[in-house]
């Protein structure tokens, strides 16, 4: 089933969640409304749920067969960040409940609703666990329950808020990929929320970051990530070094170094009706070099203040020579090579190509 | 499994408190208690037999018993209702309301009473428009359920409302998304979460109700075998200077009380096991 999102906004207050979001999301999709904290995500995603109303705008499920909207209305899936589970029902208990709840005509059997609880743990892998009552599991496991009891009720749609936000790093990860293999399996469309940039990379085949209650970017994890529409995305998709730049007679300096930077391939200020003269400047930190000499142009001094060579790449803090601190990643034979010490001169580098400029100054 | 008396804890003092404990509970409870007993103990056995079985006094028994175990249960079901409305929504002097369920602690219970005879008689404010179709409440059983309802209202409303403020309201939204109504999120949801307030503030309305004697004994008339509540008695075998024949009726009294008491309490403790099962969240 496809949903279709119209002009939804959402005021708290004064303060505004939502401003006239517009989105599609086909069937079948995994789809990951990604955003800082506070962006609207999760007020979005109860919108769609009907957890909550929206001040203006609709949202339209449309599927391949002839269901009304209402009766949609229970067939969709909530899986909530701290998993609500009953604590007064075991394990068996919370799964069967969304089948028990049924009006008797469509109720199934006791003995099916038994086969079907237990095929759901199976799926899970909380089978040998089903009487136990939240209480006494992990938060993975817990979690790993909440999927199971939403799935009881074949959900045409599984929306996942923060899913795996409360849970480790580790249990994380695993359960990141165990949710790509259930959607690789079952197909159901489907919306999960989450801040975690790498998570919504991994697990989503559509992305759509948000900020402050718009839409920034609609997108597959690769459109967004190498073809960002606005510094916000490149700055929240990944670590980043921001500068903030000058722009004059057709150059744009940064600190030190100045390059050529044709005027009007920047937009022009719709309010002044004047080029501005700032702009911001992102840079990935894998994407700089470091050298014992200047190489290239695009070149700047700058001195070592922290490495930390624990992880696959190594980690070097510097401060260029106009006071802006820097993070650059090197690989390990790189910095072998270089003997880079702490308080250290060296060039850091860069290609002209990989800089990502927006007008104007975004903090 | 070997019994444990005492957990380890990182806070000294289980000594000294189990000693205060113990030591405050004889005092206060235990040894008025036990003088109550031995009071009684004065009667013989056929004597304290024929006092504790004559037919007035288990006429009272049974009234006292159920008036108070109605107007408890009646309580349970409307201090729940009140109790959800102060935690859950938010109204114009709802500060005002809940002050106001306070008041029947805070209120001498002779004055209670007079003011709910006055109300319930039958020129009362309420009293004359019952009356006329035959719902006879003041100087009836009804009339001591009324006093005894009034009075156990705050025990409900007092014990619910810190439940019903811990309740997950995502709790009532995941049953929501699975497809259940109202009703199956209130039985299968809330009210098991909430039962063990539930329950306590039942039996504390119920405790109170037993006891009760200010706020009963004018609405009640006073009637032998009708409406007559067994503290009433105790009092006027007092007054007759009946000292041993009061205690005997107490004493009975107390047993079956404290039977019923730990019997909610035992309950209680069967429903917490089960809900939490070892674990804490």
């Amino acid at each position: 089933m496809s949903i279709i999102i119209h002009n939804i906004s959402k005021k708290f207050g004064a303060f505004t969640a939502l401003n006239n979001i517009n989105l599609n999301i086909p069937t079948g999709h995994l789809v990951a409304l990604l955003g800082p904290s506070g962006c609207g995500k999760t007020t979005l995603l109860r919108i769609i749920a009907g957890l909550e109303t929206a001040d203006t705008g609709k949202v339209e499920f449309e599927g391949d067969d002839y269901f009304s909207p209402v009766v949609y209305g229970k067939r969709i899936g909530f899986v909530f960040q701290h998993y609500a589970l009953f604590r007064h029902m075991n394990v068996f208990e919370n799964v069967a409940f969304g089948l028990r709840v049924k009006p008797r005509k469509s109720r199934l059997s006791k003995a099916e609703i038994k086969d079907r609880v237990f095929s759901l743990l199976r799926l899970v892998q909380m089978e040998h666990l089903s009487d136990h009552y939240p209480g006494q599991l992990s938060g993975g496991q817990r979690q790993r329950v909440a999927l199971a009891r939403v799935l009881a009720i074949e959900p045409k749609v599984l929306l996942l808020d923060e899913p795996f936000g409360a849970l480790d790093a580790r249990v994380r990860q695993e359960l990141r990929r165990w949710l790509k293999k259930l959607h690789d399996e079952i197909h159901v469309t489907s919306i999960f929320v989450t801040h975690d940039q790498e998570e919504a990379m991994e697990v989503a085949d559509q992305v759509v970051v948000m900020n402050e209650g718009k839409i920034e970017q609609v997108g597959t994890p690769e459109e967004v990530y190498h073809k960002p529409a606005s510094g916000f995305v490149y700055n929240f998709l990944g670590n980043v070094n921001l500068f903030h730049g000058r722009i004059e007679h057709g150059q744009i300096h940064i600190g030190e170094i100045s390059m050529e930077w044709p005027e009007n391939e920047l937009v022009i200020n719709e309010d002044s009706h004047e080029q501005l003269k700032t702009a911001t400047v992102f840079l990935r930190p894998h994407l700089l070099e470091i050298d014992k000499s200047p190489n290239y142009k695009s070149s700047f001094r700058a001195k070592i203040k922290h490495i930390n060579a624990a992880g696959s790449q190594v980690k070097i803090e510097l401060v260029a020579s106009w006071g802006d601190s820097i993070v650059a990643e090197i690989s390990h034979e790189r910095f072998k090579e270089l003997q880079l010490k702490k308080n250290m001169e060296v060039y850091v580098s860069f290609d002209k190509q990989n800089l990502f400029i927006t007008p104007g100054l975004l903090t | 499994m070997k019994f444990k008396f005492k957990k380890y804890s990182p806070l000294p003092g289980f000594g000294l408190t189990f000693g205060y404990t113990i030591f405050y509970l004889s005092l206060i409870v235990l040894i008025p208690l036990a003088a109550l007993f031995f009071k009684s103990f004065s009667l013989t056995w056929h004597q304290f037999w024929d006092t504790v079985t004559d037919i007035r006094v288990l006429a009272s028994y049974k009234l006292t018993f159920m008036a108070a175990f109605i107007a408890a249960l009646i309580n349970a079901v409307f201090g729940f209702i009140v109790a959800w409305i102060l935690v859950r929504y938010q109204f114009p002097g709802k500060k005002f309301i809940d002050a106001l369920v306070d008041l029947p602690f805070a209120l001498p219970t002779a004055v209670s009473g007079i003011a709910l005879t006055t109300i319930y008689s039958k020129n009362g404010w309420i009293g004359q428009i019952l009356e006329p179709i035959g719902i006879k409440t003041a100087f009836s059983p009804l009339g001591i359920m009324i006093a005894l309802t009034f009075i156990g209202l705050p025990f409900v409303v007092r014990s619910l409302q810190p439940a019903l403020d811990d309740l997950d309201l995502e709790v009532e939204e995941a049953a929501a998304c699975l497809g259940a109504n109202c009703w199956q999120t209130f039985y299968k949801v809330i009210l098991p979460a909430v039962l063990p307030s539930l329950l306590t503030g039942f039996a504390l309305a119920f405790a109170r109700g037993l006891g009760e004697y200010g706020s009963v004994v004018f609405i009640s008339g006073n009637m032998p075998l009708k409406t007559e509540i067994t503290s009433l008695l105790i009092i006027s075998k007092l007054e007759q200077y009946d000292y041993a024949g009061a205690t005997a009726i107490a004493v009975v009294m107390l047993i079956i009380s404290f039977v019923l008491l730990l019997l909610i309490n035992l309950l209680q403790s069967w429903n917490n096991r089960r809900v939490n099962n070892g674990g804490v969240n």
